[in-house]
C-alpha cells in the first residue's frame, strides 16, 4: 500500500493539486484544515451570535422571534451547498476513480443531513409563533425535507454493501441521480403550493437592516467553517479506517 | 445477433413470463385493492370525505404497487443466471434494460390502469375523474418503473431489499405524484388537466432518455 502511494506521488510530482488525491498526502493537510475550521467556527459563531442576539434591532413585525433566522437560514443554505458538494465529489470519484473523492462525499453526507434537520427544526419553531403552525407544506420546507430523504437514502445505500468499493460507486450514482432530480422536485413542489415569505437576501436590494445582514453573513461563514471542520474530521476517521495497516498511517497517527 | 433481435427476445421473454406467472400481475393488483380498501376504515365511510382523499389514495396505491414489482426486474434474473447473459451480450445494456422495462410497463401498467377506475368507485368519484385518474396512472407507471430500475439495479447485490428500494425511489417520484394526482384533481374541480398531463408526459420522456443509461451503469457497478 505504502509503495503505491509513493508511486502515485512520484507520477504526479509537480502537479501539487493531484498529489492530494492520495489519502496519504491529504491526511495531514485535512488535519490542518480541520483545526483552522474549528477555530473559525467558534470565533465567527461567537461574533455572529452576539451581533444577532444583542446588536441587531428587534424586527418591526415579528418581534424577537425572528432571531432564529441567524441559525435557520445558514443551516438551510448549508443543506443545499453540501448536497451539491457531495454530488460533485461523487461524480469526480466515478469519473477519475479516486477513492479519496468517495470518502469526501461520505464525509459530507451526515453533516448535510444534520443541517437539514437543524433547518427544519428551527423553521418549525419559528413557524409556530409567526404562522401559528409548526409545519406548513410549503415549497421550500418540503424540498428541504426531500433533500433530507435523499441524504438518508445515500447513506443507507452506501452502508448496504459488504464490498466498500461497490458501495462507494453505487451511492455516488444515486447522489448524481438525486442532484439531477433536486431542481425538478423543487419546481414541482413550488408549483404545487407556496406560502413561504419571499427571499429576504438578494444582491443589490436587501430588505434587512445592515446589522441583521452582517450577523447572518457571519453566521453563514461560521456554519461553513463548522461543516468543513466536521467533514474533515470524518474524512480523517475514514482514511484511518480504510487504510488500516498502511505503513504511512503508523507514522501519521503517532 | 442483431440489436433488434436481442431486444425483441428480451421483450418477448418478459411478456411470456408475465403471461405465464399470473402472480406477477395478480399480486400487485390485490395489494393495490387492499391498500385502497384500508383507508375508509381509518377515515370513516362518509362519501364526501372519501371523495376528497380518493384520488390521492388511489394514486399512492398504484405507486406502491408498481414499486413492489421492482425486484422482478433484476433480482430473479440474477438468481437464475439470465442476468449474466444479458450483461455478457454484445448489445448495449441500456437498450436491453429499456426493453425489459417497456415489457413490464405494458403488462403491469395495463393491469393497474384497468383496476384504477374500478377502485375509484370505492371513493364515490365521478366517471370523468376516474377516467382521468386511469390515464394518469397509465402515464405514471412507466416513469416510476424507469426511475425505480436504477435503484433495483443497484440493489441486486446489496442488503436491505424492499425497504431500501422504497427509501431510494419514493422521494424521486414526488413530481410524478404531484402532477399525476393533480390532473385528476383538476377534473374533479371542473378545470382543464392539460398542463398536468403535459408535464407528466415531459417527465416520462426525460426518464425514458436518462434512466436506462443510469440503470445500465448501476447494473455494471453492482454486478462488478
Amino acid at each position: 500500500m505504502a509503495r503505491t502511494e509513493q508511486q502515485s506521488n512520484d507520477k504526479f510530482a509537480g502537479r501539487w493539486f493531484w498529489r492530494y488525491a492520495a489519502p496519504a498526502a491529504f491526511y495531514p493537510l485535512a488535519g490542518k484544515i480541520e483545526k483552522i475550521g474549528w477555530v473559525l467556527a467558534v470565533v465567527l459563531a461567537a461574533i455572529g451570535l452576539y451581533m444577532g442576539f444583542f446588536v441587531a434591532p428587534t424586527d418591526a413585525t415579528q418581534g424577537e422571534v425572528y432571531r432564529v433566522i441567524f441559525i435557520h437560514v445558514p443551516a438551510a443554505w448549508m443543506t443545499m451547498v453540501i448536497y451539491l458538494a457531495m454530488a460533485f465529489w461523487a461524480g469526480t470519484g466515478l469519473v477519475l476513480g479516486t477513492r479519496l473523492s468517495f470518502m469526501m462525499s461520505h464525509a459530507l453526507a451526515p453533516t448535510g443531513a444534520i443541517m437539514a434537520v437543524v433547518a427544519l427544526w428551527t423553521g418549525s419553531l419559528w413557524g409556530r409563533p409567526t404562522w401559528g403552525t409548526y409545519w406548513v407544506w410549503d415549497a421550500r420546507i418540503t424540498s428541504t425535507l426531500i433533500l433530507f430523504f435523499l441524504y438518508v437514502g445515500y447513506m443507507a445505500l452506501s452502508a448496504a454493501f459488504d464490498d466498500k468499493k461497490k458501495g462507494d460507486r453505487a451511492s455516488a450514482l444515486i447522489a448524481l441521480v438525486g442532484a439531477i432530480n433536486v431542481p425538478i422536485i423543487y419546481f414541482s413542489v413550488k408549483w404545487w403550493t407556496t406560502l413561504h415569505q419571499g427571499s429576504s437576501v438578494r444582491p443589490g436590494s436587501s430588505s434587512m437592516a445592515t446589522t441583521m445582514l452582517w450577523a447572518m453573513l457571519i453566521m453563514t461563514f461560521a456554519f461553513w467553517a463548522y461543516c468543513v471542520a466536521a467533514a474533515m474530521h470524518r474524512l480523517r476517521t475514514q482514511i484511518i479506517e480504510r487504510e488500516a495497516g498502511a505503513a504511512w498511517l503508523d507514522g501519521a497517527t503517532k | 445477433m442483431s440489436l433488434r433481435a436481442a431486444t425483441g427476445a428480451v421483450f418477448r421473454r418478459e411478456m411470456q413470463l408475465f403471461a405465464r406467472r399470473k402472480s406477477d400481475w395478480a399480486n400487485p393488483i390485490v395489494f393495490f385493492l387492499i391498500v385502497c380498501s384500508l383507508f375508509p376504515f381509518a377515515v370513516g365511510s362518509e362519501s364526501e370525505k372519501l371523495k376528497l382523499i380518493g384520488i390521492g389514495v388511489i394514486f399512492v396505491g398504484a405507486l406502491l404497487a408498481s414499486m413492489l414489482s421492482l425486484p422482478r426486474l433484476f433480482e430473479e434474473d440474477a438468481r437464475d443466471g439470465s442476468l449474466e447473459l444479458m450483461l455478457a451480450s454484445s448489445e448495449p445494456l441500456a437498450v436491453l434494460i429499456l426493453a425489459r422495462i417497456t415489457a413490464l410497463s405494458l403488462g403491469l401498467g395495463a393491469a393497474l390502469t384497468v383496476a384504477t377506475p374500478v377502485f375509484a368507485l370505492f371513493y364515490a368519484l365521478p366517471f370523468d375523474v376516474a377516467g382521468m385518474l386511469a390515464l394518469s396512472v397509465a402515464l405514471a407507471v412507466p416513469t416510476l418503473l424507469l426511475i425505480g430500475a436504477i435503484a433495483a439495479a443497484l440493489l441486486v447485490s446489496a442488503r436491505g431489499g424492499a425497504i431500501l428500494t422504497a427509501v431510494l425511489v419514493l422521494p424521486l417520484t414526488i413530481p410524478t405524484l404531484i402532477f399525476g394526482a393533480g390532473a385528476a384533481l383538476r377534473v374533479l374541480n371542473g378545470q382543464s388537466p392539460v398542463a398536468e398531463l403535459a408535464l407528466q408526459g415531459a417527465f416520462l420522456l426525460l426518464a425514458l432518455a436518462l434512466c436506462p443509461l443510469a440503470a445500465a451503469a448501476a447494473l455494471k457497478i453492482s454486478t462488478d
